[in-house]
């Protein structure tokens, strides 16, 4: 199955989070085995950029569309084969210890099923 | 009822949630297994008539219900086969892919039929294994990601097999309402890929705690029934038959889980508060506390095993919360007289509890045994420490104790005002007419100008 996993920063980081893991371990350890797909770091919210089409015209906005205390610094597409090892993979994220993870399920649109490939 | 119909009632009650559990492991999926269970049960009624009642009840119904799962995936994924040539031809023929009836539903029914059947569980299904078949039940009913209303709940049905009317009707809710949530934590063990097993080992321990608090809210939703009056129509007598589910099922996780000293411990607790049951309610349908219940209504029995169960748990030295708590409800069941309580070993043991839980409520209890222990104003200055805690703001019970050490203390002036305090806050019936029996009590010897 496939999770999106956000990857957020919260207002309320501890102030010894322990024994946190360092990055390039989990990056080695889930990219490595597969566990992960896709996934990168993103600009922060002043960077981001609100498209909507409304009666016909592309309006653009500056900034996030939602003022949430938690920010959505990254992403990673996760291949678990249940939730629990997804989990397990979050659990073991070093943002796990300092922000905070979302997991959402794919929900297939399955747009690429019945669709045959030949001419 | 015939002797048929007695032996699969007693098969019901003894082997429904193994019955359940070896077919979910085998399919991955709680609500097929749960259909086809109720099937299996249905077909025994009518077959062990003709046939006489099986050597193996059990093996038989199991076998039953995984031949109808079985036999329903097949048709489910022939059907599937069906749709997908149906959306391949519509599509030669100019169609729009996937635009007929039913595409809608983004997870048609037949990918997950064609998932279950290469389920790793059929391959799997050979030596029986009814243990870890339950401890997977189990575990997946109580996935913390599940709501707590729904774990709860689900727990409940796959363990009695009780319908969803009788859960409905336990738990006080409109059966409408129940149905709902069953059904919803059931679609999101699917939508979220949780699978019929054991966690593994890393998240073993907090899994653990998350299945004894599920059976610890079925408990006390239970043995709280005990404590309010019995005149809802008959609804309190399936709220508090609870307690007898939750006292079953946490001997079942407690012999399931025989390395984890607090299942053991949890299961103490239970026995040891529940042997208090039938001392909670006095003739008038009024909740007695502790200290003023007739000792002699305490089952010995059951307090015999709590606390045999709980030196069990303790023999291991690592103790935990439920343990705790066990040993506080140990010494109140070992003392022959309320006045007979030890009440340094119990302030001792809140110290600890705290310690583990930073629970307010149980900073609250904490200030009742210091009362006890080195009098009514020293458990007033604990108590106004705790007092401050967001979680009590609304808690009847926080001005309730107020009010006990204020008359204790000799102040009833000031207990009568916290004692309406908390009647204007109380939301359950039987702590209301305690709480209005005090009162009375107290305005009766009260100067008449208050």
């Amino acid at each position: 199955m496939r999770y999106l996993m956000l990857v957020l920063s919260t207002p309320d980081a501890p102030a010894e989070p322990g024994d946190v893991p360092r990055i390039e371990d989990w990056v080695r350890d889930t990219y490595d085995t597969g566990r992960a797909v896709l996934g990168d770091r993103l600009r922060p919210p002043a960077d981001a950029v609100g498209v909507q089409v409304r009666a016909g015209e592309v309006i653009v906005t500056d900034g996030p569309f939602s003022e949430t205390k938690e920010v959505v610094a990254g992403f990673d597409v996760l291949d678990a084969p249940d939730l629990d090892e997804a989990i397990r993979i979050a659990a073991a994220h070093p943002m796990a210890y300092t922000g905070a993870l979302e997991l959402r399920p794919f929900w297939p649109l399955g747009l690429d099923d019945g669709v045959p490939t030949e001419a | 009822m015939t002797d048929v119909g007695q032996a699969v009632s007693a098969a019901f009650r003894d082997e429904w949630p193994r019955v359940l559990a070896a077919v979910a492991r085998s399919t991955g999926d709680l609500d097929l297994a749960e259909d086809c269970a109720q099937e299996a049960f249905a077909v025994a009624l009518r077959t062990w008539e003709r046939d006489g009642v099986p050597d193996r009840p059990g093996a038989w119904l199991t076998t039953t219900a995984r031949n109808r799962a079985l036999d329903r995936l097949r048709r489910r994924a022939v059907e599937a086969q069906k749709t997908a040539t149906a959306a391949r031809l519509a599509y030669r023929a100019g169609g729009v892919p996937g635009a007929e009836a039913g595409a809608a539903e983004p997870d048609p029914v037949g990918d997950t039929a064609v998932r279950t059947l290469d389920h790793a569980g059929w391959a799997a299904v050979g030596p029986e294994e009814p243990d870890g078949d339950l401890l997977r039940l189990v575990f997946t009913c109580c996935h913390p990601a599940l709501p707590l209303e729904g774990r709860v709940a689900l727990t409940l049905r796959s363990l009695t097999g009780m319908t969803t009317a009788q859960v409905a009707r336990a738990f006080l809710v409109p059966e409408t309402t129940m149905a709902q949530r069953l059904t919803r934590t059931k679609r999101k063990i699917h939508a979220t890929g949780i699978s019929f097993r054991v966690p593994p080992a890393e998240l073993l321990h907090e899994r653990v705690s998350a299945v004894l608090a599920v059976l610890y809210v079925l408990f006390t939703q239970g043995y709280d029934g005990w404590s309010e009056p019995a005149d809802d129509a008959g609804g309190t007598a399936a709220r508090r038959a609870l307690g007898d589910d939750a006292v079953r099922a946490a001997r079942l996780v407690a012999r399931l889980l025989p390395d984890e000293p607090e299942a053991t411990g949890l299961l103490a607790l239970l026995l040891l508060q529940y042997s208090r049951r039938e001392a909670r309610l006095d003739l008038d349908g009024v909740p007695v506390v502790l200290d003023e219940q007739d000792r002699s209504l305490w089952r010995e029995d059951e307090i015999a095993e709590g606390l045999a169960v709980l030196d069990d748990a303790l023999a291991n030295h690592r103790p935990g919360p439920y343990q705790v708590q066990a040993a506080i409800a140990a010494l109140h069941a070992r003392a022959a007289t309320a006045d007979d309580t030890d009440w340094a070993e119990i302030t001792a043991l809140y110290d600890v509890l705290l310690d583990m839980t930073r629970s307010p409520v149980v900073a609250l209890n904490r200030a009742v045994a210091v009362g006890r222990l080195r009098g009514s104003e020293a458990g007033l200055i604990v108590l106004d420490e705790v007092a401050a805690a967001p979680e009590l703001a609304t808690y009847h019970l926080l001005p309730a104790v107020r009010a006990d050490l204020l008359l204790r203390a000799g102040r009833p002036e000031e207990a009568a005002a916290e004692y309406r305090r908390a009647l204007a806050q109380v939301d359950r019936e039987g702590d209301r007419k305690l709480l209005r029996r005090r009162l009375a009590e107290l305005s009766a010897s009260l100067p008449a100008e208050l």
